[in-house]
């Protein structure tokens, strides 16, 4: 019911779920309480709803700004407090591929040392490869001299950004088991400042609230911005697995194939351990979560040799590029993932994959930052990643905008973050579900046209090099 | 209005960044939005009061004044309902500037004249009151139009017959002025003109931004002189 009252925008609904929520939630003594119906409300400068890897490492990144230092901010998370991080333990299963710009980020809000001192592993090459042709490309900077990526645990992450913040109290709070129930933006209701009402009945102020609540934020829908999203009807299915590697040889190496069904990829978590990422079709997904260990192992390992059916006409033009450009013939350059031998008890899990995008990220009192306004398909490793853009590019903007004595939620300001991470993610979103597309079909033109593209992109520096930035930052 | 608005993004960094120039401000809070704690500012014609509430927001001591009774009000209003916090940083006044200078001679670290220029015949008379009012050392910042051609094509008769983007008859060539003649009018109440910089609109996305010539707005900074014994 309060769903359908939410999809007909406007003030009095909003005003009208509150109320009832006020009163489902308020003790018994209605008459007394008609003079003071709820207790005083706090007022911050600046509430970030949603204690994820990008909400929070928002607030850590604001501790170490100048101008926001002093500002009294409130972290609101909807789960219990974080328990903290083991790096003795075994891998966790959602892992994120972090970029050099956000290794960046991290390193300038003194999370890094904490993430290095525990785990990760460096990405020195990616190989992409696909199922109906030849066409392969590698990334990899000149002579391995800095890393494509690095694969980190989300959890690590969030413990790392976790104590950035908690050193910064009291200006810096963070309440867990606070879900948002209700936003109130200061264009409807005519106030000044921006109202959010707990689940648990408790309400603050602010001038500024930030929505860091993933693909579907509360935060959003009451901005009542356009939102552009579908379903890819695929599962995203993680696990980690346990490599048949010799001593002594490296896992520094990021593979993915793009099958008919979606891209399988593993990425390399230690020496021995990978972790793996398959966007597949909900059945096929479905399948491998009820399959025994030995039966996932080698449906893994099939999926990374099995021969499909392949176009003539990719295969020659590709020999007549490879020619052009003087290759060897790809088959020299080509690896072949390592074998997976088995799988980490208890890993495998799936999430749904979908893309979104808001068409604006501000308003009056609101920012959106992180999924809450945009979700990719996990293909290039970018999802995060965008996140610690938008959040590099905000604080900057608060800033900027506060030490011109701007109000915080003042969107004449907040403007210039949303033109900067339009530029900055549209690009990459239209990029990422072009491939989704292009990958999705066996028909023939569009497989000669893809190899095509992918064998030109690996050989010609200019454009694989425009890729690599963007991507890897 | 929104021009205004957006006027903010420049003359503001332009006056917290020329206040902290003059080494007037606290070491500690620079960088932060304490920056202008300690200051006292009086801005002319302060209109309903845009540039006053941001530079209260920074923790200065503003006065605004304006010829305006509505527009007065307006900003009064405007202040209590969305920032209250700041009602101790910031008083309005309706009051010519020559009146005020009689009872506030000598008292401010800073005076704005912004966009109010080329809406006053009298300029040096303006311009005398308002340096009366400044402390020696402090500084007076003007934002305003020149006196161009182009400035004429694009503010008055693109802006305002075309785009509207200001009410027409709001600028008049006869009363724009050319930052030479400021800075001459400055140099003979003793006020050394210490930065002209060029700055320009772009309509299109309402934003203001600082350019390499003044040939169509600019924003100047002065500094009144302290007298010497000898002169």
């Amino acid at each position: 019911m309060l769903v359908l009252l939410r999809k007909k925008s406007g003030a009095s609904t909003v005003t009208q779920v509150c109320g009832i929520a006020k009163r489902l939630l308020a003790t018994t003594s209605s008459e007394t309480t008609t003079a003071k119906s709820s207790p005083a409300e706090e007022h911050y400068d600046i509430i970030i709803g949603g204690g994820g890897m990008v909400g929070t490492t928002l607030a850590a990144a604001m501790t170490k700004n100048t101008t926001l230092a002093d500002k009294k901010v409130l972290l609101l998370e909807a789960a219990p407090e974080f328990k903290g991080f083991n790096a003795s333990g075994p891998f966790l299963n959602r892992v994120s591929a972090i970029n050099q710009s956000s290794i960046d980020l991290f390193k300038s809000i003194d999370a890094w040392p904490r993430i290095e001192a525990a785990r990760y592993k460096a990405v020195k090459q990616m190989q992409v490869w696909e199922a109906n042709s030849d066409a392969l490309i590698q990334f990899q900077h000149d002579n391995f001299a800095s890393d494509v990526a690095c694969i980190i645990e989300n959890n690590l992450i969030l413990d790392a950004v976790y104590a950035r913040v908690r050193e910064a109290a009291p200006n810096y709070k963070v309440l867990n088991k606070a879900r948002i129930q209700c936003v109130s933006l200061p264009r409807e209701s005519g106030a000044s400042n921006t109202r959010v009402q707990l689940q648990d009945g408790r309400t603050f102020s602010c001038e500024l609230l930030i929505g860091a609540d993933g693909g579907n934020s509360v935060v959003r829908k009451q901005m009542g911005v356009d939102v552009l999203s579908f379903n890819y009807d695929r599962m995203g299915l993680v696990a980690n697995l346990d490599l048949n590697i010799e001593d002594g040889c490296d896992n520094s190496v990021a593979w993915q194939r793009f099958l008919p069904s979606g891209p399988i990829a593993l990425l390399p978590l230690s020496d021995k351990q990978s972790s793996l990422v398959w966007s597949t079709t909900v059945p096929h997904a479905r399948q491998l979560l009820a399959m025994e260990p030995s039966q996932f192992v080698d449906a893994i390992n099939e999926a990374f040799c099995r021969q499909y059916p392949r176009p003539d006409v990719a295969d020659k033009a590709l020999q007549a590029v490879n020619a052009f450009f003087g290759n060897k013939g790809s088959q020299h350059l080509r690896q072949y993932p390592p074998r997976v031998s088995g799988l980490q008890e208890r890993s495998r899990a799936t999430f749904p994959l979908g893309f979104l995008h808001a068409s604006s990220y501000v308003c009056n009192g609101a920012a959106l930052v992180g999924d809450a306004a945009h979700r990719i398909h996990p293909l290039a490793g970018q999802g995060v990643n965008l996140g610690f853009g938008d959040v590099r590019h905000l604080v900057k903007t608060l800033a900027e905008g506060a030490y011109a004595g701007f109000k915080l939620g003042d969107t004449q300001h907040l403007i210039k973050y949303e033109r900067k991470c339009l530029a900055k993610n549209v690009p990459i979103m239209i990029g990422v579900h072009g491939l989704h597309s292009v990958y999705s079909t066996q028909f023939s033109p569009v497989v000669l046209l893809r190899s095509l593209g992918l064998q030109l992109t690996e050989n010609l520096p200019p454009i694989k090099n425009l890729f690599m930035k963007s991507a890897m930052g | 209005m929104a021009a205004l608005h957006a006027l903010n993004e420049i003359r503001v960094p332009l006056i917290r960044d020329g206040l902290v120039a003059r080494g007037t401000v606290k070491p500690n809070y620079i960088n932060t939005t304490k920056v202008l704690d300690g200051q006292s500012i009086l801005e002319v014609g302060c209109g309903a009061g845009l540039l006053t509430e941001q530079l209260g927001r920074l923790g200065a001591q503003v006065t605004g004044i304006d010829l305006g009774e509505v527009l007065i009000n307006t900003a009064r209003s405007h202040l209590s309902d969305c920032s209250p916090e700041l009602c101790s940083k910031v008083q309005y006044k309706v009051e010519p500037i020559d009146q005020h200078a009689k009872t506030n001679g000598d008292l401010y670290d800073a005076v704005i004249v912004s966009e109010v220029l080329e809406h006053v015949d009298d300029k040096v008379a303006l311009l005398e009151a308002c340096v009366r009012t400044l402390k020696p050392g402090g500084s007076i910042f003007i934002t305003t139009m020149n006196k161009t051609l182009p400035m004429w094509l694009g503010g008055v008769v693109i802006g305002e017959y075309v785009l509207n983007l200001a009410p027409k008859g709001t600028h008049h060539w006869d009363k724009m002025i050319a930052p030479l003649d400021v800075q001459r009018i400055l140099d003979t109440m003793n006020c050394q003109t210490v930065l002209i910089n060029g700055s320009t609109y772009d309509f299109w996305r309402n934003t203001w931004r600082w350019i390499n010539s003044t040939q169509m707005c600019y924003a100047l900074q002065a500094i009144k002189q302290v007298q010497t014994e000898c002169s």
